[in-house]
């Protein structure tokens, strides 16, 4: 129960996560006019709120918010009229109510049960659906509030609900429990009081992450002790900001003050703890992660859009209509008709004396009467089909089902179904998206020596490019798999490397490995069975590389890491060496390193490094070029092969220069202001004259399909640029591998690292640098505009533009965004590298808003959060990822490929039926209303109704309404393999061909004609038409008629709308007919005695009695089809659709996907996919998150600090000693 | 607790879910969208097959429809100019609405083709809006049907009740301007009788007007809006009323009058002695007087034939003019090179 509890926290958009998306958005604002709304930083309040721990009757006063959460819209007071008021704020829904009360009066020709019949159906199923869903989320809540946790009463611990729960009292919170509330940290059953927490609640990370309580309070573990806590709790007013906390703790007079990582968030769960204690500070809905949940601001698809404008048409149309009834009717009245009995006293409506006022009543009388035109039922329809669509076609489609991570694709909205038919321009995400985010230590170059046998995707791709052949190298047999390391070399595997020629490098170079690193080991300390939690995957790979050299890492305390080493004395020995971690020089995206001191158990004191290698090779010491210049060889080639790299350095310290540094590093840690810059700078001062040891390389594989995906995706029409924060050569690389570059393609590329802008760079002017970039960005624009007009037009040839993030800040900026976008329009593809997130948004709105295009984002990281809600349609990756990106996006799925059947077969298919579900509604009521609309002109524009009342309330939700909901679910022009084999056909959608004027004009044409059809025959047939025995029709005889031949006639023209007829069909379309006749027998042949016009009394008997009926029967519904079927002849005869042809070409096939073909996929696996299949099996997979560390190198952070975006460290430092000791002090402060 | 460990761990979604715990869909044809389906393609032969078939079943129903029409023997005499004095409106309107002027006007009728029995006298007006808003409400179906609601009036507006508040039945606009001219027919010395029993359909008189409700201060306002009724006679039984009462769908109307159940020969004289009541002259309406034979489609209605005969017609036209273009210049069906991206390559 509980956990359905927390999904729906999961589902909770966490707008304002973290504090730099905040800001993110206020530079959004200032950057461009609008481009994408994230969550927003609530202000804090001015004042603090105090807490006396476990002293209830101290907190009363303060009247704290209880710990019961309530996330329904509704209770049952105000669930009508707050439903209803949602309800009335559509405007087809107020227009009908406004109608509704209007044909309560005398000026009204309809009975108020015209329109307040169908209104309440459709308000009826829409309450019906909001009282689900939110009596769903009512029992979440029950389910979440009765959750019970332990509470301190006197000295026992006593179960209670969450909801129970108070502010200010202590709690047990056991191993795998979820926290109830926001929590003080106290004390830890784990040594050093830390614990361990899984925020994937709140950022999706899975990986854990530590809190440290102080150590002042550490010994509250158990009741006795911890009934004797009496604390005073002063901290911040609540609030959104997840990744801060300021407070102070005052014990007996002491004053500590309390951080981030004291606190423990609703939300996350504890886990490798026995259990833990806290004070409870923030509870309900003042807890931070319920103040980040806010609603999703929905998007409105395009289409949507267009038809408000259909809407307001017609409205224009029915304005239109009533102003000529009106004006007839004040010209029409005249006392000469005696027979209408207008005397003196005659109400307003029908004064002759006064024709303005008739005009003007008669006005609203014909709103009334012609208010079908509106289609009342259309919106209610479309929700009911595209929910059915997402529920049942996207969600449980086995061709999007990935069987490796056991996810299936999810609509989280609904309305974007038809949306994903139009997509222009998708912007995706590289890593985790096109590529696995499955690092695995593929090469290394030790000592200037290049090791690794393998051959990574991209070199085989250009090799078959180039037409090389690769000999591969067969891999031993006793290679070992798993995952992170995908490496075979006799050379240095199972202890070869002590033949080298120089092992005590390699040994530098595995300890590094080894040391160097955040990682957590977890579970058996056995090489088999431990399992790596680091902050990414390529730190994962690179530790298990080091085990699998013989340097395994099996433990660590806050203090020490112990490695098992084997061969490192003498072949065969394994000795067990505990390292002593000194300190820990954090990887940030601006220093791009990251580095340990540790010291040898014999007291040789080294730092490690390893990091970017530009940024190693900057501070190694002036010795050992040659060492440095293979190095950088092998860099080159792997970084040309697709892999990415890291270079390891290393230096000696002497314990004097280690003291000295350790000092200042000491102060920089505890200093209250510019902490990060101070620790950056004093980082510097030690990370210098290293020492080159080599470097890794780390491939990061392709997903699967992506090239084949891409492809099909380009025919399609579809525009594909990826965004990433990878380097440029990268970039490229990884565009070569997935097609997206060719070699056909001339290459545009618009970089900042070039002579000028490095040596402005050299000189550290700011306003130099902004200067020199600002020319040469506008001079390679104006350049590449240039060359692109001539190679396209001219040369036709196709063009891909690569751009890296510098230049792209630039480029952005107003004055060229113009000559931007028109370049890159021109582009078959565009590469973006070293982009931040803000700059991925940005590029998305400037497609959206300048092109006016429809464009998708897709990713998988909280990188691309912001680009996903930029775009008209933000696709999500989940499976293997953290939720933040599928959380804000539209449509999850698992693979980057199934972005074929998302958007060919299901976008595709969606839009074309839902074009037709609005044109068909469209032409039915416009059908229907214009009947109405020639009958006024021979009633002397009185506003006579044509119909009786009941079948113009019935016409909309019962004669007409299944039919189309079962075409919006079921018609399917081309098969799903049809629709991929010839992905031309997604054009259509892209240039909006079902859902132009021209389209809603040729149905509007037929409606117009088969309306006059209706009206002119059925009343002309009529005319002399009395049966054999001489009787003549009245007014409700002939509307009858009229009205069988209306419905017939509009199911009929359903029918010959759709390309594939089910059952369904059959039975919808006969049940309405069917429906109609049950309905008119009944109707007219029963009389009630309570009030009700006689009109219809017996008109259908009468009718069949004669043969009028069954002539006109027959001559009406097929004159009136027959102008849509020549039509639709002539059409697919001598201007046949593109999907036409596709049908027709293969019209004797049956649809060749059985079920036992279905059954296949995800079985059918290449030998890759069996691998990494297996991997997927592996016990545990808990890190797989993208962390910043060595992915894309924090180009984000680096553009956002530029931009003057704080970006908070992330709360989760492993063994941050020092920081203890800083919090001590500032505590005496 | 140990519950609650295990309700809070599920929900974690972190402790390794055994695998058959699988997420993946069931098939169904449903949700794979692979229910079984007609696929009809509109081809060229399609086209033709249809237009023939349409024309192959409407032809022959026009061509009976149409002779049907035809052998309908229909005298249509305009009687409203004729009959009146007077050469203005207001003349007129004056003359018809003088309740002593003598309102008898003789016309003699031709009989163009022998007319079997029964010939169906009708009266047709023109401009008169039955259909009028104000007037198709105008009336109390309760009131006419039920004796106890006599008195119920409600929606007669403006003839509700007498001057003295009496309440009329049947009340209301329709009835009050009930249609008043008589016509008597004869040939020669021979009168003609007009049976006016059976001119309204049986559910009317069955249902709606009760066979004990008569009719009560009717017409007896200040104003004679048409006919009065007789006041011992059921409402059942008032055909005039009852056909006069289902309203007309359009302005110009014809409502049955009687019948003369007597064949009539080629050429024949019929005189028929008119009394010209009703007050057209107003809104300048037509007044004619009809005589009509009937055939199983019912009176004379060119329209329908016609109409299946143009639409039949057109088809044979259409399915010709196809097959000719269709063997001239044929268009292969499922030809690739129609496909847009092959007639244009380079085009979007």
């Amino acid at each position: 129960m509980d956990g359905k509890g927390w999904e729906r926290v999961r589902m909770a958009r966490l707008g304002g996560s973290s504090a730099s998306r905040g800001r993110e958005a206020a530079q959004l604002r200032q950057v461009s006019s609008q481009t994408v709304r994230l969550g927003r930083v609530q202000p804090q309040a001015p004042s603090h709120r105090t807490i006396y721990c476990n002293d209830r009757e101290a907190n009363l006063l303060a009247r704290f918010k209880v710990n019961s959460v309530s996330t329904t819209k509704y209770n049952i007071l105000t669930f009508l009229p707050k439903g209803l008021f949602e309800q009335f704020r559509r405007v087809a829904n107020l227009y009908f109510l406004m109608i509704s009360i209007l044909s309560t009066t005398p000026i009204s020709p309809v009975s108020p049960v015209t329109n307040v019949v169908p209104l309440s159906l459709v308000l009826l199923v829409s309450l019906i659906k909001e009282a689900f869903e939110d009596w769903k989320r009512f029992q979440n809540d029950i389910a979440i509030n009765s959750t019970p946790v332990d509470v301190l009463q006197g000295e026992n611990w006593e179960t209670v609900s969450w909801r129970k729960l108070q502010v200010g009292d202590i709690i047990r919170v056991k191993q795998d429990e979820f926290f109830p509330a926001d929590l003080l940290f106290l004390a830890s059953t784990n040594p050093d009081g830390v614990c361990y927490i899984e925020t994937a609640n709140l950022d999706g990370e899975t990986n854990l992450k530590i809190r440290k309580a102080l150590e002042r309070t550490w010994d509250y573990v158990f009741p006795e002790k911890a009934s004797e806590f009496k604390g005073e709790i002063q901290c911040e007013q609540p609030n959104n900001s997840l990744y801060t906390f300021t407070g102070n703790l005052i014990v007996e007079n002491q004053t500590l003050p309390l951080s981030p990582n004291q606190i423990l968030l609703r939300g996350c769960s504890l886990r490798n703890t026995v259990h833990i204690v806290g004070a409870v500070i923030f509870t309900g809905h003042e807890t931070k992660v319920m103040m980040n949940s806010m609603s999703v601001p929905s998007k409105r698809s395009t289409l949507e859009r267009k038809l408000d404008k259909l809407i307001l048409t017609l409205f224009g149309g029915l304005f239109f209509m009533c102003l000529i009834g009106a004006i007839g009717s004040g010209v029409f009245i005249n006392r000469k008709y005696y027979y209408l009995g207008l005397f003196e006293d005659v109400e307003q409506q029908f004064n002759p004396s006064n024709r303005f006022v008739v005009s003007i009543l008669t006005m609203f009388t014909l709103i009334t009467l012609y208010s079908t035109i509106i289609p009342i039922s259309l919106y209610v329809s479309i929700e009911m089909i595209k929910f059915i669509q997402c529920a049942q076609f996207i969600n449980k489609d086995l061709r999007m089902y990935h069987a490796e991570t056991n996810t299936p694709a999810l609509a989280r909205t609904s309305n974007l179904n038809e949306e994903l038919g139009q997509v222009e321009y998708i912007f995706s995400d590289k890593t985790g998206t096109l590529t696995r985010n499955l690092m695995e230590f593929f090469k290394c170059s030790i000592g200037g020596v290049s090791y690794g046998v393998g051959i990574t995707e991209i070199e085989r791709g250009q090799a078959q490019r180039e037409g090389r052949a690769l000999n591969e190298i067969q891999k031993s047999d006793t290679v070992v798999y798993e995952k992170g390391f995908n490496f075979d070399d006799d050379r240095i595997m199972r202890g070869a490397w002590r033949n080298e020629r120089d092992p005590e490098i390699f040994k530098e170079f595995f300890r590094c490995l080894a040391l160097c690193h955040t990682v957590l080991p977890e579970g058996d300390e056995s090489p088999e069975k431990i399992v790596y939690q680091a902050a990414s995957p390529d730190e994962a790979a690179l530790v298990t590389a080091a085990k699998h050299f013989g340097f395994f890492f099996y433990r660590r305390t806050p203090t020490t890491v112990q490695l098992r080493e084997s061969h490192v004395e003498k072949m065969g020995n394994i000795q067990d060496v505990s390292y002593e971690i000194l300190n820990v020089l954090e990887f940030n995206s601006t220093r791009k390193r990251q580095s340990v001191v540790c010291r040898y158990p014999n007291g040789r004191l080294v730092l490690y490094c390893k990091g970017a290698d530009n940024v190693i090779y900057e501070r190694l010491a002036g010795t050992n070029q040659d060492i440095k210049r293979l190095t950088r060889e092998h860099l080159e080639q792997f970084g040309s092969s697709g892999l990415r790299t890291l270079c390891l350095a290393y230096r000696d310290l002497t314990i004097d220069t280690y003291e000295n540094w350790n000092e200042k590093f000491v102060q920089a840690k505890s200093s209250l202001r510019d902490r990060e810059k101070k620790l950056d700078e004093v980082a510097e001062m030690i990370e210098k004259d290293l020492i080159l040891i080599g470097s890794t390389a780390i491939e990061d594989k392709l997903q699967e399909g992506v090239p084949d995906c891409i492809d099909t995706l380009s025919r399609a029409g579809i525009k594909i640029w990826v965004l990433t924060g990878d380097k440029m050569e990268t970039a490229i690389n990884i565009a070569y591998a997935c097609n997206l570059i060719n070699n056909d393609m001339k290459q545009l590329i618009i970089t900042s690292e070039t002579d000028a802008i490095r040596e402005a760079e050299e000189k550290g002017d700011p306003v130099e640098i902004s200067r020199v970039i600002r020319d040469s960005v506008s001079h390679d624009l104006k350049r590449c505009l240039e060359e692109a007009q001539q190679d396209l037009h001219i040369f036709g040839q196709k063009l891909a533009l690569v751009i890296d993030g510098k230049c792209l800040m630039y480029a952005l900026d107003p004055s060229f965004r113009v000559d931007l976008l028109k370049l890159s329009l021109n582009c078959s593809s565009v590469v973006c590298c070293r982009v931040s997130p803000l700059q991925k948004a940005q590029v998305t709105s400037l497609v959206k808003k300048g092109a006016r295009r429809i464009t998708l984002s897709i990713g998988d990281g909280a990188n691309d959060v912001s680009m996903i809600q930029a775009a008209h349609v933000g696709v999500g990756i989940s499976g293997l990822e953290g939720m933040q990106a599928v959380m804000a996006s539209d449509f999850a799925i698992a693979q980057f490929r199934f972005l074929k059947d998302l958007l060919l077969v299901h976008g595709r298919w969606s839009y074309i039926r839902l074009c037709k579900v609005i044109t068909y509604f469209f032409y039915k009521n416009l059908t229907f209303t214009l009947t109405q609309f020639w009958f006024t002109f021979h009633t002397g524009f009185s506003g006579q109704r044509f119909y009786d009342d009941w079948f113009q309330s019935l016409y909309n939700v019962i004669f007409t309404a299944l039919p189309v909901i079962i075409l919006g679910l079921f018609d399917k022009d081309v098969s799903a393999s049809l629709a991929k084999k010839y992905p031309q056909l997604y054009k259509e959608g892209i240039r909006n061909t079902y859902f132009k004027w021209a389209v809603v004009g040729v149905w509007a044409f037929f409606a117009f004609y088969q309306s006059l059809i209706f009206y002119y025959f059925t009343t002309t047939a009529s005319e002399n038409g009395h049966n054999s025995s001489g009787k003549i029709f009245g007014l409700w005889d002939v509307s009858t008629m009229a009205f069988t031949c209306v419905v017939i006639t509009v199911n009929l023209r359903l029918l010959m709308a759709c390309n594939s007829i089910t059952r369904w069909h059959h039975l919808s379309i006969s049940g309405s007919i069917l429906a109609w006749f049950v309905f008119i027998f009944i109707y007219s042949g029963v009389m009630t005695p309570n009030d009700r016009q006689e009109n219809v009394y017996f008109t259908i008997y009468v009718l069949m009695s004669t043969f009028y009926f069954y002539l006109t029967l027959l001559l009406v519904p097929i004159v009136a089809l027959f102008g849509d079927f020549l039509y639709l002849g002539l059409q697919r005869w001598f201007f046949p659709y593109n999907y036409q042809i596709v049908q027709e070409i293969h019209r004797d096939e049956v649809d060749s996907i059985s079920r036992t073909e279905f059954l296949e996929i995800g079985n059918h696996l290449t030998p890759d996919e069996a691998r990494s299949y297996a991997i997927a099996q592996l016990p545990r997979e808990k890190s797989k998150h993208t962390g910043f560390a060595f992915d894309s190198p924090g180009y984000e952070s680096f553009f956002a600090s530029q931009a003057g975006v704080y970006v908070p460290q992330k709360a989760w430092d492993v063994a941050r000693r020092a920081s203890v000791r800083s919090s001590k002090r500032t505590s005496q402060r | 607790m140990n519950n609650s460990a295990a309700s809070t761990s599920s929900g974690s979604g972190d402790v390794p879910a055994p695998r058959r715990n699988s997420n993946r869909p069931k098939y169904s044809r449903f949700t794979q969208q692979e229910l079984p389906a007609c696929k009809p393609i509109l081809t060229p032969r399609w086209v033709i097959t249809v237009f023939t078939l349409i024309g192959v079943i409407f032809v022959p129903i026009g061509v009976a429809a149409l002779m049907a029409s035809n052998k309908v023997v229909e005298i249509v005499y305009r009687y409203d100019a004729v009959c009146i004095h007077g050469n203005t409106k207001d003349e007129k309107v004056a003359y018809i609405q003088n309740a002593n002027t003598s309102k008898t006007c003789i016309i003699t009728l031709t009989v163009p083709k022998d007319m079997d029995q029964p010939i169906y006298v009708y009266y047709q007006l023109d401009n008169f809006y039955q259909n009028h808003r104000r007037y198709v409400k105008s009336r109390n179906d309760a009131q006419l049907k039920d004796s106890d609601k006599a008195n119920d009036t409600s929606g007669c507006d403006p003839e509700k009740t007498t001057p003295d508040g009496s309440p009329i039945l049947p009340c209301g606009l329709i009835a009050w301007s009930l249609f008043n001219d008589t016509y008597s027919f004869s040939i020669g010395n021979q009168n003609l009788t007009v049976n006016k029993v059976g001119i309204s359909w049986k559910s009317d008189r069955d249902h709606k007007f009760g066979d004990n409700v008569f009719p009560r201060n009717f017409q007896n306002g200040t104003m004679k809006g048409g006919a009065s009724l007789n006041e011992s006679i059921p409402l059942s039984q008032q055909e005039d009323l009852i056909v006069w009462m289902r309203t007309a769908a359009l302005p110009t109307f014809r409502k049955p009058y009687g019948k003369i159940e007597q064949n009539l020969r080629v050429n024949e004289t019929i005189t028929v002695i008119i009394q010209n009541y009703y007050n057209t002259y107003s809104f300048s309406g037509k007044k004619k007087l009809v005589l009509s034979t009937s055939s199983w489609l019912g009176g004379k209605n060119d329209f329908t034939g016609i109409a299946y005969l143009t639409i039949g017609g057109l088809c044979f036209f259409l399915a010709t003019a196809f097959t000719v273009v269709y063997l001239v210049k044929p268009r292969k069906l499922g030809d690739p090179s129609y496909l847009s991206w092959n007639r244009n390559p380079s085009g979007h």
